[in-house]
């Protein structure tokens, strides 16, 4: 795994649990116990209502793509083999938006509003990274 | 809050050479810059007692405002150097009349420039980060084009709309000696321009440009004595869409909706009363959803609003008179003040908005989340 080219995610203290869930093929987030908001990308402190008081817990893994793009150039080598790739933003049925890749069908398939899964991809032996697929 | 509505004007706006100037560095292209808007304005640099510039340059976030100060040889009574990425040129102008409302200081220069053409860029992606890079999110391109991808999903909006806006900037630029992109481009040439991401085509992206450019700001009380007929300021706005770009309806609707509504507030105008409009155009799409969220017309209907020659000299909105970012030159939004300024002084030549009286100028950053609009009037 060591010639992984591209981009490896660094966890800071806020998103260790999240990557250590992924690493398992999980997704966690973490969901306000004050007012019931999951919230993504994580933080000590709840956006909606600034509780600190939160539990990680799992979410589908399901949802839509709200928004994305296609990359036609590799602007860093390691994504040179797989163009032309999707970038797109997640929208989860909990409610956060990630960013992530579609994968599982052509860049041209995909559109707006498409209802996707989650997938993971173990890009080293330590990082997973969720990608999403149609659903 | 009070209102400042034309209580302090622009007195002198200038540039340094632009488009490729490796002979200068980044602080030569910003003094040259200072010279000509001291010129400009008539005034000695002891005339200026505070400087703000732009925290970026170089990459670096440094006190930018000391170490051009250093330079130019002058003590000043305030300085600071800010960070709203392009939201800085029009918040640069807003800071400098709050500085003097507070008594801060009387007559402020606001500075930016980089060397955006001919400086090493850093090597992109390499670093660390999560949640963008490692799954092949890289520059401002890929942020922004989310939000023409989802405008098209729900308005309709097309490739030829874009194009409408990159055929409008060029041929104004075709009529500004000074700017970078003289050569025809229809809107086949557009559609063939090869991708930079989809949807965005290369001439949906602004230009890398070497430039600084300084705008001078004083009471309107001062600015009655002084070598060019003011230029006052008569709305400002601000909003920052701090939750992120991709949060809410952010992508679509900009901090520009709020941000131009406190400026048309200030200002007592409507879109309609306004003559000529400088969007920060750092994509095609940005400057669109601008137009839409300050009420030019209405939310998804900046596609067909832009087309037909609406934006373009002679028609109902004259935009970025000057060719903007897409074909002039990229100072992070610093020319569209300079060309605001110099329409309502008539300066323009054959690129002149006729009997041109209010302009609207607009801050577009970090990421298009930062916002920061200006009314301008002579
Ligand atoms: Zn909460």
């Amino acid at each position: 795994m060591s010639d992984y080219a591209k981009p490896v995610p660094t966890p800071s203290e806020d998103s260790r649990i999240y990557w250590e869930a992924t690493k398992n093929h999980r997704m966690m987030l973490q969901r306000c116990r004050a007012c019931g908001a999951f919230r993504f990308p994580p933080g000590e402190v709840c956006p909606e209502c600034t509780s600190e008081d939160y539990e990680w817990t799992p979410v589908s893994g399901k949802g839509r793509v709200f928004s994305f793009v296609i990359y036609h150039r590799a602007y860093q080598r390691g994504f040179a083999d797989e163009l032309p790739y999707v970038v797109a933003v997640i929208e989860l049925e909990e409610g956060p938006r990630m960013l992530s890749n579609v994968t599982g069908c052509k860049p041209e398939e995909v559109r707006c509003d498409m209802p996707v899964e989650v997938v993971y991809d173990d890009i080293t032996d330590e990082v997973t990274l969720p990608k999403f697929r149609p659903a | 809050m009070a209102s400042l509505k034309d209580k302090y004007a622009i007195v002198g706006v200038g540039h340094s050479a632009l488009g490729k100037v490796p002979e200068l560095s980044d602080y030569g292209l910003q003094v040259t810059a200072v010279k000509a808007a001291l010129d400009d304005a008539g005034l000695k640099k002891t005339d200026v007692d505070a400087v703000i510039t732009h925290s970026h340059l170089l990459g670096a976030v440094r006190v930018h405002h000391q170490n051009l100060s250093e330079r130019l040889g002058i003590d000043t009574a305030f300085g600071v150097s800010l960070s709203a990425g392009g939201a800085t040129s029009c918040l640069m102008v807003q800071v400098a009349a709050a500085a003097i409302e507070a008594g801060f200081c009387k007559t402020v220069l606001c500075v930016h420039g980089d060397k955006g053409a001919t400086r090493k860029t850093v090597t992109r992606g390499e670093g660390g980060g999560e949640f963008g890079p490692e799954y092949g999110l890289f520059g401002a391109a890929g942020a922004h084009a989310f939000g023409l991808t989802r405008h098209m999903h729900e308005y309709g909006t097309t490739h030829d709309h874009m194009g409408a806006i990159a055929v409008a900037c060029r041929k104004h630029a075709q009529l500004n000696p000074v700017a970078a992109m003289q050569a025809d481009m229809t809107l086949e040439d557009y559609h063939n321009s090869r991708w930079i991401v989809w949807p965005f085509h290369l001439f949906d992206c602004c230009l890398r440009s070497d430039g600084a450019a300084a705008v001078i700001v004083t009471s309107a009380e001062r600015a009655k004595d002084m070598k060019q007929k003011p230029v006052y300021v008569m709305g400002m706005g601000q909003t920052n869409n701090s939750r992120g770009y991709i949060w809410g309806d952010h992508m679509t609707e900009l901090g520009a909706k709020e941000s131009g509504a406190q400026a048309f507030a200030m200002a007592g105008l409507k879109p309609k009363d306004i003559d000529t409009a400088q969007i920060y155009d750092c994509f095609t799409y940005i400057l669109m959803a601008t137009l839409e969220d300050y009420g030019f017309c209405k939310k998804g209907e900046g596609g067909p609003f832009v087309s037909g020659g609406r934006i373009e000299l002679g028609g109902e909105l004259p935009t970025n008179t000057s060719g903007g970012m897409l074909s002039e030159c990229y100072i992070e939004g610093m020319l569209q003040i300079v060309e605001g300024v110099r329409q309502l002084r008539g300066e323009c030549g054959a690129r002149q908005v006729k009997d041109a009286e209010t302009a609207i100028i607009s801050g577009n950053g970090g990421n298009a989340v930062c916002h920061s609009t200006l009314i301008l009037r002579n």
